[in-house]
């Protein structure tokens, strides 16, 4: 940062001004007392907030978000610890596909799997279930979770497990006393990531919900469609805090440049 | 029988054969080195005692019973790994009591075992560190109380001393070597450092790709190297190519670039092609008319307790080393006289291998 020299430095600031002043005006728009998108001059005001507080389908969807993202993530790191020890440790036939076919929903657009979610819900007669709701979920949060599981495993130092193993530990035993604590930062760490993807994924979610189980975006986006107020600066100032809050434990358990810039 | 028995031990991979043929046998309370340069198969053989890594061939006896194919987790064998492998998530204290709760040892006798390992390694105040709070020295210790406090038959350490610095893994060297007299534990350790495995073993196996080539006591190994390879590998040496010219039951007389050295030899004959191996220390610099040889310092270095030369001579550069006992240092450039007695001279039959240096680049 100290090699940057003024013009660099003036445009870092700019792009962060750029990046941010959007979000820090629409959460200061959320405290408005006015009934129209503006920024609080007479005063601050939690109407807005309590106006979605009390808005039954704002309620039901952030219920929805919330427990999608929970259980999303949850599954999501269930299946990858076991795929990516297997990835990473194992040689076997069918590897290079198998780790292929997990990172693959990274580069298909979400806009495309949404029509090929829709058309499978349709054949499976599941249109509108939640369960397959948090399975498409797990589809696009999974890559995130293999990505940091597999580079902390790659990191692992094999001798410290066959230490325990030479101390007479099992199998199980060795995964759940020494591999396990040892991988945890980078399984919170997918689990969090995991958590805010599935939590603020619109583009796909849009094709699959059904009125029971519309998730937060998705229901800002209808009702966006229909009717500007400053109650939509509300819930996008409440999704914003839910992420940051979560972001900010990312980084505190696993360290946000280690994700971001790939060091491991 | 032998406390620790390896019989032809062989490790394949492919085509490439890590292990070949190896037999050993450790004595109870013995303290073993496998020592060789990078790559020799130190490690696979190591691993094989160990139970990570399964032999192509042979067997490995303990204490009689054949563990060859049992699994690492019942062989209750002690190791220390070059990178230590302390489990970074625990305490010292946990980390040493691993083992004890893995066998089952009742709580109660666990904590004195574990103070007993740690004061063991001088470590007692540390039980509540983490590893990352520690020292590269205190978690070699931690390591070895880890490894200890089982009570293992045989303790394997894998290099461990090389992510030391060179003070320190001094120091360690000796201290290891007190506490495996102290609770008494066959061992085997694999270096590829020669003055660690000396200093250290009771004996020491030299491997050379895959294959020992001599199992003996430090000083006999360093003394009288059984090949080429070994004497070039364990310390400096003067390698000279020469021909016998006469031989007499046990002595003989090797020509070098024509200049006749008698040689204690046995079972030599006339007109062989052979090698001589002269250890810097054993040559004596001496005033020019009383050498068997004459020459010129060409350098000098000062290694502290001793001055190592470089003699340009009739036979090309030599390397003379003497100790630093406060004389006057020969200067580069002086014409110097250099005599040995024949007992120190190796014969080892044959023509000297090419390229030495490359070969004698060891590295972890
Ligand atoms: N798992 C393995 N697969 C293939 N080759 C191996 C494996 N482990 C070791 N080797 C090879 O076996 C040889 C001996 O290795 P190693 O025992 O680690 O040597 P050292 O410890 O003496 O340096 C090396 O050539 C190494 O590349
Ligand atoms: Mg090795």
């Amino acid at each position: 940062m100290t090699r940057n020299g003024p013009v660099a430095l003036i445009f870092h600031t700019a792009v962060v001004i750029f990046m941010l002043a959007p979000l820090a005006i629409v959460c200061l728009v959320a405290f408005t007392p006015e009934n129209t998108l503006s920024l609080p001059t007479n005063g601050f005001s939690l109407r807005w907030f309590d106006a979605v507080f009390h808005h039954p389908d704002f309620v039901q969807s952030f219920w929805n978000s919330l427990w999608l993202a929970v259980l999303s993530a949850t599954l999501a790191v269930v299946l990858a610890v076991p795929a990516s020890l297997a990835i990473t440790r194992w040689e076997f036939p069918g590897r290079g596909f198998l780790n292929a076919l997990f990172l693959s929903p990274l580069i298909i657009p979400h806009l495309v799997l949404g029509v090929a979610m829709l058309r499978l819900f349709a054949i499976v007669g599941a249109t509108g279930s939640f369960g397959w709701l948090v399975a498409a979920h797990i589809v696009i949060v999974t890559p995130y979770v293999m990505r940091l599981l597999i580079a902390a495993i790659s990191g692992f130092d094999r001798s410290v497990e066959q230490a325990a193993f030479s101390l007479g530990a099992s199998e199980a035993t060795v995964f759940r006393r020494v591999t396990l604590p040892m991988i945890l930062p980078g399984v919170t760490g997918g689990w969090l990531i995991a958590f805010i993807n599935s939590f603020d994924e619109l583009t796909m979610s849009i094709f699959i919900t059904s009125p029971s189980t519309v998730t937060l975006p998705v229901r800002m986006y209808m009702y966006a469609t229909e009717s500007i107020d400053p109650m939509m600066a509300a819930v996008s100032a409440l999704i914003i805090g839910i992420t940051a809050v979560a972001v900010l434990l990312l980084d505190r358990v696993y360290g946000l440049d280690r994700i971001l810039v790939g060091q491991h | 029988m032998s406390f620790l028995e390896l019989k032809n031990i062989t490790k394949r991979y492919g085509p490439l054969t890590a292990v070949g043929d190896v037999s050993l046998s450790v004595e109870k309370g013995e303290f073993v080195s496998l020592l060789g340069p990078s790559g020799c198969g130190k490690t696979t053989t190591l691993q094989m005692i160990a139970g990570f890594v399964e032999p192509s061939a042979g067997t490995i006896r303990l204490d009689g019973r054949d563990i060859t194919r049992a699994k690492a987790n019942s062989r209750g064998l002690g190791i220390v790994f070059q990178s230590y492998a302390l489990f970074p998530h625990m305490t010292v204290f946990d980390n040493v009591s691993f083992g004890l709760e893995m066998q089952r040892v009742p709580k109660g006798e666990r904590k004195p075992r574990v103070e007993e390992a740690l004061s063991l390694v001088h470590l007692s105040p540390y039980a509540k560190r983490y590893p990352r709070e520690l020292s590269g020295g205190q978690r070699q210790r931690v390591a070895l109380a880890r490894a200890l406090v089982i009570r293992p038959p045989v303790l394997l350490l894998d290099e461990p001393l090389s992510n030391l610095d060179a003070k320190l893994r001094e120091a360690m060297q000796f201290e290891l070597r007190e506490i495996q007299r102290k609770v008494g534990t066959t061992t085997v350790m694999v270096t590829h450092d020669q003055a660690e495995a000396f200093s250290i073993s009771d004996r020491v196996v030299v491997m050379e790709a895959g294959r020992i080539t001599q199992i003996d006591q430090p000083y006999r190994i360093y003394e009288h190297p059984e090949t080429e390879f070994i004497s070039r590998f364990v310390g400096k040496t003067n390698l000279l190519p020469g021909k016998v010219v006469t031989a007499t039951g046990a002595g003989a007389t090797v020509s070098l670039a024509g200049i006749a050295v008698p040689v204690e030899a046995a079972g030599l004959s006339v007109g062989e092609t052979v090698t001589l191996c002269i250890r810097p220390e054993k040559l004596h610099l001496t005033v020019p008319a009383d050498g068997l040889l004459t020459g010129r310092v060409a350098d000098r270095f000062f290694l502290g307790s001793q001055w190592l030369y470089h003699i340009d001579g009739p036979l090309g550069t030599l390397m003379v080393v003497t100790a630093n006992d406060g004389s006057t240092p020969a200067e580069p450039g002086a014409t110097v006289g250099l005599e040995w007695s024949p007992s120190v001279v190796r014969v080892h039959r044959g023509a000297m291998a090419e390229a030495p240096d490359v070969a004698l680049e060891v590295t972890g």
